[in-house]
Order: C-alpha cells, then sequence, then structure tokens
C-alpha cells in the first residue's frame, strides 16, 4: 500500500494516543519475533513520537547477552531501518536494556526485579511495566507464575501481560491456561495477541459497520444469503514444520484469525466504543455460533493437504515432502467448513470459512452475498442476474468492493453486474502500519479492544471441538483429501457449497 | 465530562504553612496513598474577562476560570455594548480591557483552582497549582490547600491521587511570592505550566512560572501577534517543550488539506502550487501565518519576501492583510495573500480560519484549484475570480467548539519532552511573514 509519493502534508498529522511512561519487558528476546516484529514496531512508534521520552526496552532471554549486544543484535537485524533513521535509533536505542533471564528460575526473576527498579530510576518509567511473553508456548502458564510470584504483576494499574498465540491448542487446554493466568493478574491486565487484529482493514470491518446507517438496516438474514470468509496463502509451510504437524490449518488460522474476523462480521452493534462493549458482543456471537452440523462434522467440513504442482521450471514440493514433515502426515494444510449463528440477525444463514497454503492467490477477505432481488424484470447479459456482493478485502489492496446490476448499454434493457470499489491505497496512498505496531500499543496503552478475552478464546475453541475431537479419535472419518499445489484446494470443498446451489467466490 | 469539585474543602492555610501542610497531608492524613505518579500542572489563570463580567454583572459568579457557555453569550453581546469591531472573537484580551473601562463593583465567590475539568483530572494531575490573580492589583495574598481526586466512574480508584493549591491575591503579592512555588513543584515529575491569558501580560511571570526544563502551554491568538510569535520562536529555539493551543486548533485545516492530497493521483500538483490564498476572521494574523508556514515548510519553499496589503479590490476585507512571495524548490515563484475578513459571529478565539485556496498548475494535467472552508464562514470570496477552467475540490472543514481544557487534556495525555516538530518548523516562517 505504498505510491511513489508521499503526501507531504501528511506527515505528523496522526492524532494519536500518546503511551505513558513505561517499561516494556520481552521474555523471548534472541527469537526471532523480538527483532522481526517487536522491535521494530516500537522503533515506529518510537518515530511517530507516540512513545514518552519516559520509556525503556528490557530484552530477556536465556542468553548471556550484555545490554551492548542486545542494541547490537537488533540494529543489525534491523539494518535498513537503522540505516535510514541513524540518529532516531542512537536516541531509542539509549533506552534498550537486556537481563540474561530464564522464566523458571525464581533468583532470576529477582534480579529482574532489581533490574527494573533500577531502569525505573534511569529512564523516569514510573514502575509502569508491560510484560511480553514472546516464548515458547508450552511456558505460558509457568511464565506467569513466575511472573506472579514475584510481584512482577501484582500492581494491577501498572502492569500488563502479553500472550502471544496460540493460547491453548483446544477448549481444555485453553480454559487450564485461562485459570493459570487468571491466578496471577486480572483479566483487565491480559492480553491475548492476535495480530489480524491489528491489521487496519480488520478494524475497518467495524468502523464500515457501525459508522455508516446504510449497512446496519441490511446486516442480517432477511438480506444476506450467505457469507465467505477465506484467507488464502500461496506459501507452503516454509520453516514452520515442526510447530505446523502439531497444529495444522485448523488450529494455527481458523481457530484465532478467522474467528475474529467471524466475529467482527457477525457480531451485533456495541453499545459504547469500549473494550469491554466490544469483546462483549464477539463473546455473545462467538457463544451463539456452531458447526452446520455438531452430530455429524464430517458433513460440514473438509480438510486437505497441498501435494506437489508448480511447473517443470519451478516445480513445488507437496506437503509430506517437505522437510521436518512426516511423510505420512495428516495434517491438514487447507480447512473448509459451514457454520451458522443462533440468533435473531443470522439464523438460517450459512458462515463458509476456508484456509489453506499454497492456493493460487495469497488473500484475506470477506464476502457478503446478498439475496436475489424478488422478481427478474430484466434479462441479465450473463444468463441470471448476478446476487449483490460487499467484499471486504483485507489483504493484498486493502479495500471494499460492492457488485450490483446496472443497465448494459445499448438498446433493450438487459442488466449486467458491475463493480464500486473502494482501495486504501487511491485514497489514502500510505502505508498503513503493521499490526504489531497497534497492538503494541494499544496494549502499553491498556486498550484491550484488540486483544482477546478469556471467554472469547474459550468460546472460539468451544466452536471446534468437535472438529478437533473427530481428528483426534476418529480421522477417517475426516480425511485429508490431497489437492495439486496453487488450486483453489480440494474439490470435496465445493461440495460444501454446491447442496446449497452456492460456489466459493473466486477471487 | 463535567467540572469536578475538589475531594475536599479546601483549607486556607498561611503562605508559608502550604509546603508543610501538604507534606502532613501525604504522610500523615493520607498514609498509604502515595499520590499519582503523573505530573504537576502549574497554570496562570488571571480570567480577566469572566472577573470583569462577573464585577459588572454581566454574568452571574462563582469565578471558576475556564469557559463556560454563558460567558460566551454575555461577551459576544459586550463586544456590541463596548462599541468594538463586530469581528472582535470573545477571547479577544481587547475585550476585558475595554470592560475594565467600566464602572461596576458586583462581588462574587472565587473557585478558580478548586473546580477542576473532567477531562483534565482524569490524567490525574499530582499537583494542580492555580494562581489566581485578582482585578484587585493590591489584594494579599491568600493560600488554599486541598486533595482532590477524580470520581471513581471515571478511572480513579477511589484514592486520593493528588493535590490542589491555589495562589489567588492581587499581581503584587503573587509578584512578591513566587519562591513559593519553587518548592511545590518538585523535580521527580514533568511539569506542565499553563499560560491560559494573553501574552500581552507582563512576561517576567512568565519567565518566572516557566524556566525552559518546564513544558510550556501558550495560547499565540491571544495578544500582540508580534510578540506572540516572538514568544514562541525564542521558547522553541531556547530547547523548551513548547505546545501553542491556537496552533492545536489548526488540527483540522492541515487534516483536510492533507486529505485533499492523500489520493495518489493529486500527490504530483503539491510540486506545482502557484498561489496560496488564506482568509482570518478580525484582524488577528497568528493563526493563518501559521498554517501558511505549516503548509510552506511541508512543500520545501523559501521565503522572498513578505508584506503588509490593503484591502483586495472587490472583496469583503477592509483591513490591511500581508502579502508574501515564495520560492518553490524548482525556482518558481508562489504568490501568498493572507486577508482579513469581518464576521458577525466569530469563533471565540481571534483570527481564526475562514478560507484556504491553493492553486496548482502542474505541467501535464489541468490545473487544479483546492478550497477549503469553515463551517461558518463560507467561501464567497475565495470561490469568484475566473476558477472555471480548474479542477476544483471543496471541502468544509469541520470545526469542532473544544475548549481550552478539553486542548489541554490531549497535550497531557501527550507527555512529550520537546516541542512538536512541526510547530518548531513552522514557526519561525510564521514569524517571518508577519511584517515588521
Amino acid at each position: 500500500m505504498t505510491s511513489l509519493l508521499t503526501n507531504p502534508l501528511r506527515v505528523g498529522l496522526r492524532q494519536e494516543r500518546v503511551i505513558s511512561p513505561q517499561c516494556i519487558v520481552i521474555f523471548g528476546a534472541s527469537g526471532d519475533l523480538t527483532h522481526r516484529k517487536l522491535v521494530p514496531a516500537l522503533f515506529e512508534l518510537f518515530r511517530q513520537r507516540r512513545l514518552p521520552s519516559e520509556f525503556a526496552i528490557l530484552g530477556c532471554a536465556r542468553r548471556p547477552w550484555s545490554d551492548e549486544q542486545f542494541r547490537a543484535k537488533m540494529a543489525e537485524a534491523m539494518a535498513d531501518q537503522v540505516a535510514d533513521h541513524g540518529s532516531s535509533w542512537e536516541q531509542f536505542a539509549q533506552g534498550m536494556f537486556y537481563e540474561p533471564v530464564d522464566l523458571q528460575q525464581s533468583e532470576h526473576l529477582l534480579r529482574l526485579g532489581t533490574r527494573l527498579d533500577i531502569i525505573d530510576r534511569l529512564r523516569a518509567t514510573r514502575g509502569n511495566r508491560t510484560f511480553y511473553l514472546s516464548v515458547s508456548p508450552e511456558f505460558y502458564g509457568s511464565g506467569c507464575r513466575a511472573l506472579a510470584a514475584a510481584g512482577l504483576l501484582a500492581d494491577a494499574e501498572r502492569s500488563r501481560l502479553v500472550i502471544e498465540k496460540p493460547f491453548g491448542r483446544d477448549y481444555g487446554s485453553a480454559q487450564a491456561l485461562n485459570k493459570v493466568v487468571q491466578a496471577c493478574a486480572k483479566e483487565s491486565q491480559i492480553f491475548r495477541i492476535d495480530h489480524y487484529l491489528g491489521k487496519e482493514t480488520v478494524q475497518n470491518i467495524l468502523v464500515l459497520r457501525f459508522a455508516n446507517a446504510i449497512f446496519e438496516p441490511i446486516w442480517n438474514r432477511n438480506y444476506i444469503s450467505n457469507v465467505q470468509i477465506t484467507a488464502a496463502e500461496t506459501v507452503g509451510v516454509e520453516e514452520r514444520a515442526g510447530y505446523y504437524e502439531t497444529a495444522g490449518a485448523l488450529r494455527d488460522m481458523v481457530q484465532n484469525h478467522l474467528t475474529q474476523i467471524l466475529a467482527l462480521t457477525a457480531m451485533e452493534p456495541p453499545g459504547r466504543f469500549d473494550a469491554e462493549a466490544i469483546r462483549n458482543e464477539k463473546a455473545k456471537v462467538l457463544q451463539a455460533a456452531r458447526l452446520a452440523n455438531q452430530q455429524e462434522p464430517w458433513q460440514c467440513c473438509v480438510r486437505g493437504q497441498y501435494g506437489g504442482g508448480g511447473t517443470r521450471e519451478k516445480p513445488l514440493s507437496g506437503y509430506r515432502q517437505e522437510p521436518g514433515v512426516n511423510p505420512n502426515s495428516t495434517t491438514e494444510t487447507y480447512v473448509a467448513m459451514k457454520l451458522f449463528i443462533d440468533n435473531w440477525r443470522w439464523q438460517g444463514v450459512p458462515f463458509y470459512l476456508r484456509t489453506g497454503k499454497r492456493l493460487p492467490k495469497r488473500l484475506s477477505e470477506v464476502v457478503l452475498t446478498f439475496r436475489e432481488a424478488p422478481v427478474h424484470l430484466f434479462d441479465a447479459a450473463g444468463g441470471a442476474p448476478t446476487p449483490n456482493q460487499l467484499i471486504l478485502r483485507i489483504q493484498p489492496d486493502e479495500g471494499a468492493e460492492f457488485k450490483f446490476e446496472v443497465k448494459a448499454p445499448g438498446s433493450g434493457m438487459r442488466s449486467r453486474p458491475v463493480d464500486m470499489g473502494f482501495s486504501y491505497d487511491d485514497s489514502f496512498g500510505e502505508p498503513s502500519d503493521e499490526g504489531y505496531v497497534r497492538l503494541l500499543a494499544d496494549a502499553m496503552l491498556g486498550d484491550p479492544t484488540l486483544y482477546t478475552r478469556s471467554d472469547e478464546v474459550e468460546a472460539a475453541w468451544r466452536l471446534y471441538t468437535p472438529l478437533l475431537e473427530l481428528i483426534e479419535e476418529s480421522p477417517w472419518q475426516l480425511p485429508v483429501h490431497p489437492y495439486e499445489a496453487r488450486t483453489w484446494g480440494p474439490a470435496a470443498a465445493d461440495n460444501l457449497l454446491a447442496e446449497a446451489g452456492l460456489i466459493w467466490r473466486r477471487p | 465530562m463535567s467540572p469536578q469539585l475538589t475531594l475536599q474543602a479546601p483549607l486556607d492555610v498561611p503562605p508559608t504553612e502550604v509546603s508543610p501542610y501538604l507534606e502532613r497531608l501525604w504522610n500523615g492524613m493520607l498514609e498509604g496513598s502515595s499520590g499519582a505518579a503523573t505530573f504537576t500542572l502549574l497554570v496562570w489563570e488571571p480570567s480577566w474577562l469572566e472577573q470583569q463580567m462577573v464585577r459588572l454583572g454581566l454574568i452571574e459568579g462563582p469565578i471558576r476560570g475556564f469557559d463556560r457557555s454563558d460567558v460566551m453569550l454575555a461577551a459576544r453581546q459586550a463586544v456590541i455594548d463596548c462599541g468594538l469591531p463586530l469581528s472582535t472573537a470573545p477571547m479577544d484580551p481587547r475585550l476585558a480591557w475595554a470592560l475594565g473601562q467600566r464602572p461596576g463593583d458586583q462581588v462574587s465567590a472565587d473557585l478558580r483552582g478548586q473546580v477542576v475539568e473532567g477531562a483534565i483530572s482524569a490524567h490525574m494531575p499530582r499537583r494542580l497549582i492555580t494562581l489566581a490573580p485578582t482585578l484587585d492589583g493590591g489584594r494579599p495574598l491568600e493560600t488554599m490547600v486541598a486533595a482532590y481526586c477524580p470520581l471513581p466512574d471515571e478511572g480513579g480508584t477511589g484514592a486520593a491521587c493528588g493535590d490542589a493549591v491555589v495562589l489567588r491575591g492581587g499581581m503584587q503579592a503573587i509578584q512578591q511570592n513566587l519562591a513559593l512555588i519553587q518548592p511545590l513543584v518538585g523535580e521527580d515529575l514533568p511539569c506542565w505550566v499553563w499560560w491560559n491569558s494573553s501574552l500581552d501580560e507582563p512576561l517576567e511571570m512568565l519567565e518566572a512560572l516557566a524556566p525552559i526544563r518546564r513544558r510550556l502551554v501558550i495560547d499565540t491568538s491571544l495578544g500582540n501577534s508580534r510578540r506572540c510569535l516572538d514568544v514562541l520562536v525564542a521558547r522553541i529555539e531556547a530547547g523548551q517543550a513548547v505546545n501553542d493551543l491556537n496552533w492545536l486548533r489548526l488540527r483540522s485545516w492541515r487534516e483536510s488539506l492533507a486529505m485533499v492530497f492523500d489520493p495518489p493521483s493529486r500527490r504530483a500538483a503539491l510540486a506545482a502550487v502557484v498561489q496560496l490564498d488564506i482568509d482570518v476572521e478580525g484582524d488577528n494574523p497568528v493563526k493563518g501565518l501559521l498554517l501558511a508556514a505549516w503548509i510552506a515548510d511541508r512543500l520545501g519553499w523559501h521565503l522572498i519576501e513578505s508584506r503588509s496589503i490593503g484591502p483586495d479590490a472587490g472583496s469583503l476585507a477592509d483591513e490591511a492583510g500581508i502579502a508574501a512571495e515564495f520560492e518553490r524548490t524548482d525556482g518558481v515563484s508562489v504568490r501568498f495573500r493572507l486577508m482579513p475578513v469581518p464576521m458577525g459571529m466569530p469563533k471565540a478565539h481571534p483570527g481564526a480560519i475562514v478560507g484556504l485556496r491553493l492553486i496548482c498548475e502542474p505541467a501535464d494535467r489541468a490545473p487544479l484549484c483546492v478550497i477549503l472552508c469553515s463551517e461558518s464562514g463560507g467561501c464567497m470570496r475565495l470561490e469568484s475570480g475566473g476558477m472555471a477552467s480548474l479542477e476544483l475540490a471543496e471541502e468544509v472543514v469541520p470545526l469542532p467548539e473544544e475548549n481550552e481544557e478539553m486542548e489541554m487534556a490531549r497535550l497531557l495525555s501527550g507527555g512529550h519532552d520537546s516541542t512538536n516538530p512541526l510547530l518548531a518548523a513552522a514557526a519561525p516562517v510564521a514569524a517571518r511573514l508577519l511584517p515588521s
């Protein structure tokens, strides 16, 4: 989303909330996420003048790095940004520190507490802290316990805890983890991250729905015939085989990202724009959601796994041939399913969700298809009138599109479909912030609107429990259909819609 | 947000007893509550207009020290009664001065510093110090102290979070007791100094209250234009973190103009601006100059010359404006005109923007004329004059009526220890644009 020329009048104009003085403590500071996403996001906030002068970053990991080594590692990983903004980086890096910490060692936590007190004095961060758990998921629970035992989460007003995904791997483990975390800190201190919610276009679903009076009256079962939510990737499993083999597409994409988009698309209007009002509505709609056939879940879900494909010049290996993947793996790299939401607004409207790797295009979108006009007065140029569709493009080419019928030019009264489009690129032409910039800022501001609450997470896991149990206990009932790389998934996925006379949108 | 009274009735304390009393308050009576680790807010709060209007019986007391709708209404009437030009803004210091020439002796309670605007209290100032000079210059100093806290439904915890100190008296008494303030401010928390008055007032007081290390908030719409811009520039150049409420009120104009050029298809036109016109209310040009200076700085223009001019032929204006010439980065000249426009119902602060016109003549497309108009003012003057052949982009700029306290609260939520770079770059250009 960039243009060749930036708008010089736009520079520095954003009126954003400014983060209060504080220290952000990143556990797992030697890991990928820290130098790829977290520190770059903080540096971006610094450059946007959204960080106060009283600010510090304390990196923590087991490696015995010094402050200087930590700064050098980050500078090396962010060489381009550092080269472009050298003096800003110098200033920013003065607030970066490192402390070797093993969260399982209580004496390390004591040392961490002392170090934080020193940083408070040095940087005037006033005991205000955000702890970011960017560690392996199995350490989420013990990490929280360790922080709580060291008294670092005791001040509910001045300490916050950010937890990366995945939050649990099924309903039971999510519940158990919620219990542990909530025993260590108040819910208001806990920020469960889903980086999809940091995307401008995902947030735009809320604005589009609730800032415009024209959509809400037709955003229901009376006018909408079905909703499709797609998140397609062109890449394969890449270097994530170790994690992906234990997760699959259902856990990696559907339970979190697609379900959050579903919630934002289907939720009732909140009474006011605040975190609890919005999260209440999201939780309510997820609690009302169910698989289209809970007794026979295999009837409403299709799993797939990409095989080889590509061209002779550029062959693509199949999932089972990827490094680190079990040659007999039954992990799904594609999943499609049909859901219903049992409430007044959506009763009887099918929601189709699909995601997959090695599909032909990288895109995420929500497609709301409206019911047909009750009487067809005109001949359609294409044979039959195309139902109106509102397409919310989440990535790439972020924007929205509305398809409707108009009179085809010429004599006669034939109709044909046209698109009315809105593109972030054409209208704004500036890159939007990376999702982590928004999410980190919100966590440090103590604003949990774009973070998932415990009941949302549990409702999302509960929604897919019949599928997860089926995969665990009777996987033959939900077989993994092979599909050729760079195709739109297995043919069986089309049958999910075919029974209702529908087809997947081919973007 | 509704204003909030202090948690307890303010206690009259002898001036020399203020610091010891506060120490006792926090160490004894409020033991266990360390207070908010936020900031100190030091407010110079003369409220001359409100005081004069209460004295003349034009409004009822008590004197509270922040924007009130009845003060605005009465002030608009007073402009007429005092025979001032209709374009005189209610907050124009000349109105308070004119009212000061009239006889009157009504008295009222004075609650300045004891009533905290909810938007400000939500940020939990650790200490709010209000200096409240009275019309009676010889009045002795009174000092009052109270614990203070936002109500729980606005995010407070119910525990005391700060205190409020009021120093009220004649100018002479306040000046003699300035030494009291330093120990009250402390150095462990950031301190904001809000000069909530005209910059025409004695600068010695500003110097005493706002040394460079403190974050200063001023309003360059209040006072002599040259003096306002000089203070602004001098403070920025000295390295102080300066915030100008007059600059902040330009927010919607800057945003609206930027929005016009957000679509990439229009961006190239920005490099081909040939003319900029700005209309302002009344005879205060500072806001218009700051807007022009921001545009010039962002587009890399170099100021060649600036001079005063008479009214445009055929324009509604009857007062002198400012003409200037800039040079673009490609050497082409840009013509700038700032014209005062008489208004029957001016905005609260002097010099509000009425309209802006930007004419661009890119080489490879039709000329573009951008006109921004205020909701209340209209753009008749800028719309006139042979623009039929130009592509026209016309927008109405929304002007939310936010009072000083809301603007101040917005600033307090920031907490920067340096001047906004856009203001720092624009202020010197604006000062040079103002003809000597």
